[in-house]
């Protein structure tokens, strides 16, 4: 008995303190650490079109199409499919491919979550956020060259 | 004389804690056909026909009583079944067993009268691979529809052919009444899932009611079959391999799987942890599983209360400061990807006096709320009678099918890869492994609430070497190569504590980058299998809190 | 007495139909049609809305504050949303009972505030066997209860069924006997005799006046009654016909739409039944400080603290098994139920 009522007290405290733990969402907007992976933006201006993001993405997220001489002409990331890992953002040499903290994206279709260059690029910072500076630490873990064979480009 | 009686040494156990691989093999005799070396341990290869004369004298004589997996493959010219031993007193003392079986007749023997966790196991060998095994009491078809045709990760496996499913076969797949003795029979059967508010995802447990007292149940998995073995076997080792191991048990106990992949590929690769990545490693490990016990306190309480009350969403509260910190460490709440082979992608966050002040302010906070949740949960009377003596689950039946984690910590055995087979910064700190001897649901309540406590021990040790830690010396990741290509053949099965018990990892390679072989001993499979034990002869409440307490998630049952 | 003539027998005055049988048959309605509505209105609230605002103070969330003020038009948007759902009739039901379960099991509900004094003149009726007409009636909705389990033709709703007999034989009982020791102090079925009997002082301490409410003389059996109608009401810890986690929904597992909406009504209806029963025999039924036509005001207090009540229950106790709760019902309120009469009728035969 004594053990049932302390767990009414325990609710009754909590009822009568008025905290809350939930946000109200829109509103409120949540904070996000910089690091976090939201859809990704696509700078053309970067990009050297050197494919390792699509070789690298664990489940064929990006599509990448080129000319005969190797000219960028396409770059589509299908944001419904991708799993956000940041693996593309990891090996880009010239952080072309960076994901914004943006987690907001709606689609009616499928197919309206297949972002092509164009829409990829147009993605909004979220908060204005660039995050390219909250991640530098880690870039020269990465781009700094290991003992085995590069076997790209 | 000491209160401690010294065990006397098992067959092949040498004084010093190590396995004599001669003496097993003397003792095996006949039944050994050939020995392999594997990374972990040697294994020895057996003849199909003999499987469970070797098994029974390594388990009765050489004290090997905790099968940790069955792993089936296919090569070109045979298949092979291995079962990896372990001993629950000790389990860096481990043997494999391989038994190869010929193309044309894929028949070996059971294992199953010896270890009952090998029922599920063959069952799904058989599944996937096409292994028949001789004996088996229920040879069936485990992740698989029954109807589906042919198995999926054998070699001569056409993906393009139509799986036609005849609809007269599969009309209603629930339809069947009775189950038991005639049409006489005055019980009920009643499934349970896989849409049903307390079944933790899209798990079916087939139950045969007598009254409100089972008679008998079945779980039937297998629903969030997503083929996470296959891809893995299609990813690189460096990089594509690592995002999906968060999704196995994806509630927040992302990093533990992570580092189950992470610490057998190092293995198998034979490559370096920096010191500091390893410290890092253990504090987020932590952080996970702190989550992920919050979790299953949470939906435990959700089972036995009764509604989305209080101690659930004072359990997410709780879980949601982790979460918050793990965000900003990782970038991610659940699908972390935060560890790499060789390290952690990223080091702590700058700056980070703020980041550890983050995580102090959790630590500090956590008394206060195991406190609450005591006056809550565990010293309400109602819960314990709800909890104490119902899903028993005696420590030698949890041994028989190979239970791990807190479900076999509340059985009282005292088992915890983090000390009994070392691995992170684990050894170096201070902290215990906790048991309970109830072995009923209320027990394995106890160990997680109690778990929680210890990970936050090992976090705050953590954080204070890291806080020291000098700044020219903080290597998040060691050198390693872009295209990583182990030898062809080499074989490795390590496991990790993850939240949920041993995760262990077998991978073989081919000499190309990504692995010939990738199998997941998921602890969530070889606890839900104890489900039957625990439930029979209870009521039907009793069945939903033994499946709480259970803490399995679907997606690392079915893979 | 106390409230007055019932309501009807006031209305028949103020009515244009004189007091022939038309006119108080019309008279009848038209009170009937007040408490209904009166009731129906607190469901309205507790149901949709002050349900999810008290659970969310519990568990430190915000709850629906969108619509209207602290939104309340919640209540508006979710009858729609429920009304104009499917009814989805599964197949092989028993027709007529699997329809008149539902109304079973809210009008049961219903019928009980008939005699239930709620003080500034509403008290529709007022027989002399009120206390025991309204157990009658309130009972009547564990029949609704195996109606809907069984003709559901589904077994998570036969299991809520077979769950909610068991459970109505062990509780009816012990509420009857302990209702049974307060009328042994009031000497009366009759309830608005029930509430004047708790209108005399108990104590007077000069400012305040303590009265002779039920509650206060008889503690324990109060506490026992609190219980036995939380089995009744069959909330937390002894949902059990419902249990949601363990057999889906139990007996209302089947039901949609317009049926469900009327089970949810049967269920709050009940609820607050219950608080007018405690109100009524332990708490002065609609007496409280200030001038009388107050009554109504106090009375609606009295229910909702214990709608409130049922809910902080919920908030924070595990739910019973079925074999346990049996236990309990059997072995220990039935005991319980019946020292409480025995050491009532001695305290009784005492004093008088």
């Amino acid at each position: 008995m004594i053990g049932m009522l302390k767990s009414m007290a325990t609710t009754m405290k909590h009822a009568l303190d008025g905290e809350k733990f939930t946000v109200q969402y829109p509103e409120e907007t949540p904070d996000i650490s910089p690091r976090f992976r939201g859809v990704h933006k696509f700078s053309q201006e970067r990009c050297i079109w050197c494919r390792q993001c699509e070789k690298v993405c664990p489940n064929d997220t990006i599509q990448i199409v080129t000319d005969d001489k190797r000219n960028g002409e396409q770059y589509n990331l299908h944001i419904g499919q991708c799993i956000y890992c940041r693996l593309c953002e990891e090996v880009c040499p010239v952080d072309a491919i960076l994901l914004t903290q943006n987690f907001e994206f709606t689609g009616d279709t499928k197919d309206e979550l297949a972002y092509n260059k164009e829409q990829l690029k147009n993605v909004p910072w979220y908060k204005d956020i660039d995050p390219l500076a909250a991640r530098e630490p880690d870039r020269e873990a990465w781009v700094g060259e290991g003992e085995g064979e590069v076997d790209y480009q | 004389m000491s209160l401690h009686e010294p065990k006397p040494l098992d067959v092949g156990e040498t004084p010093d804690g190590t396995v004599d691989h001669d003496e097993l093999e003397a003792l095996l005799g006949e039944t050994v056909i050939g020995r392999e070396e594997h990374v972990n341990a040697p294994a020895f290869v057996v003849r199909p026909d003999e499987v469970q004369n070797a098994l029974f004298a390594l388990r009765d004589e050489a004290g090997f009583d905790y099968l940790s997996c069955v792993t089936a493959q296919q090569y070109e010219d045979r298949y092979e079944s291995i079962y990896h031993l372990k001993k629950y007193d000790d389990p860096t003392q481990e043997v494999g067993i391989v038994v190869p079986t010929p193309i044309d007749e894929p028949i070996s023997q059971t294992g199953e009268p010896v270890y009952r966790t090998a029922d599920w196991h063959e069952r799904e060998a058989y599944d996937l691979i096409g292994i028949n095994y001789d004996g088996h009491p229920d040879l069936r078809r485990i992740l698989l529809p029954e109807t589906w045709q042919g198995h999926p990760l054998a070699n001569d496996y056409n993906p393009e052919k139509p799986q036609v499913v005849p609809f007269r076969k599969h009309a209603n797949p629930l339809q069947p009444d009775t189950r038991g003795e005639g049409a006489k029979s005055d019980t009920m059967f009643l499934n349970f899932g896989p849409h049903h508010p307390a079944t933790h995802g899209v798990l079916h447990v087939k139950a045969v009611l007598d009254g409100e007292q089972i008679a008998h149940v079945e779980p039937d998995i297998g629903y969030l079959h997503r083929c996470e073995e296959q891809m893995c076997q299609q990813g690189t080792y460096r990089h594509q391999i690592m995002p999906y191991p968060d999704r196995w048990d994806y509630v927040s106990a992302g990093i533990l799987n992570e580092w189950a992949y992470a610490r057998a590929a190092e293995d198998l690769a034979d490559i370096e942890v920096p010191e500091y990545a390893q410290v890092i490693r253990t504090m987020s490990a932590e952080l996970c599983r702190i989550a992920s016990h919050m979790l299953a306190l949470g939906t435990f309480a959700l089972d036995v209360f009764g509604d989305f009350t209080a101690v659930f969403q004072y359990a997410f509260r709780d879980r949601e400061v982790v979460q918050d910190i793990l965000e900003e460490l990782t970038g991610q709440r659940l699908m972390f990807n935060y560890l790499r082979l060789g390290g952690v992608a990223w080091d702590i966050p700058e700056p980070r006096a703020e980041f550890f002040e983050q995580v102090r302010d959790f630590l500090d906070g956590l008394p206060e709320k195991t406190k609450e949740y005591h006056n809550l949960i565990t010293s309400n009377e109602i819960f314990q009678v709800r909890c104490v003596n119902t899903g028993e689950l005696p420590p030698k039946v949890a041994k028989q099918y190979g239970a791990t984690g807190p479900v076999a910590r509340g059985s009282g055995i005292d088992l915890d890869l983090r000390r009994d087979d070392p691995y992170g910064y684990y050894e170096e700190l201070d902290w215990d492994v906790i048991t309970e001897d109830g072995c009923d649901n209320y027990s394995r309540v106890l160990v997680r609430m109690q778990e929680v406590e210890e990970s936050a021990k090992i976090i705050e040790q953590c954080v204070e070497l890291l806080e020291d830690w000098p700044e020219d010396e903080r290597e998040i990741q060691s050198n390693v190569p872009r295209t990583l290509k182990p030898d062809a053949d080499t074989e490795v099965y390590r496991g990790v504590e993850a939240a949920k018990g041993e995760l262990g990892i077998y991978i073989r390679s081919d000499g190309t980058d990504k692995p010939a072989r990738f199998k997941i001993r998921s602890p969530c499979f070889c606890n839900l299998h104890t489900l039957r034990e625990m439930t029979e002869g209870e009521y039907i409440p009793d069945l939903i809190a033994s499946l709480g307490s259970l803490d399995i998630v679907l997606g690392e049952v079915d893979r | 007495m106390l409230q007055g003539a019932p309501l009807p027998e006031r209305l028949v005055e103020l009515l244009p139909f004189g007091s022939g049988p038309l006119g108080t048959a019309i008279a009848a309605l038209v009170g009937a049609a007040i408490v209904g509505t009166l009731m129906m209105t607190m469901t309205a609230v507790a149901g949709p809305w002050a349900k999810r605002k008290v659970t969310a103070a519990f568990t430190d969330r915000y709850a629906v504050n969108r619509l209207g003020p602290f939104g309340l038009f919640i209540i508006v948007a979710d009858a729609v949303r429920l009304l104009s759902k499917e009814l989805i009739v599964p197949e092989g039901v028993d027709r007529p009972a699997w329809d008149l379960a539902p109304v079973v099991l809210a009008f049961s509900a219903l019928l009980g505030f008939a005699v239930i004094p709620m003080g500034s003149g509403i008290h529709l009726a007022d027989p002399e066997v009120g206390l025991v007409y309204v157990f009658a009636v309130a009972s009547i909705a564990s029949i609704g209860l195996v109606m809907a389990g069984y003709a559901s033709n589904n077994k998570y709703s036969m299991l809520g069924g077979l769950r909610a007999v068991a459970q109505n034989l062990a509780y009816e009982i012990p509420l009857v006997l302990i209702a049974a020791s307060v009328v042994l102090f009031a000497g009366s079925l009759q309830m608005s005799e029930i509430v004047a009997a708790q209108a005399e002082p108990l104590v007077d301490l000069g400012v305040v006046t303590i009265p002779t409410w039920y509650a206060f003389v008889n503690p324990f059996a109060f506490v026992l009654f609190i219980i036995a109608n939380l089995m009744e009401i069959g909330r937390n810890p002894f949902d059990i016909p419902e249990a949601p986690t363990e057999i889906v929904a139990g007996y209302q597992t089947e039901y949609s739409s317009v049926y469900f909406v009327l089970i949810y009504l049967g269920e709050f209806l009940h609820i607050f039944l219950g608080g007018a029963i405690i109100a009524t025999i332990f708490l002065g039924g609609p007496a409280g400080p200030g001038p009388e036509s107050l009554g109504l005001l106090w009375f609606l207090v009295k229910i909702w603290a214990v709608y409130l009540f049922t809910q902080w229950a919920r908030s924070a106790l595990p739910r019973l098994r079925i074999d346990q709760l049996i236990e309990v019902g059997w072995k220990g309120m039935l005991i319980l139920a019946f020292a409480n009469l025995v050491l009532t009728a001695v305290i009784v035969g005492v004093i008088a």
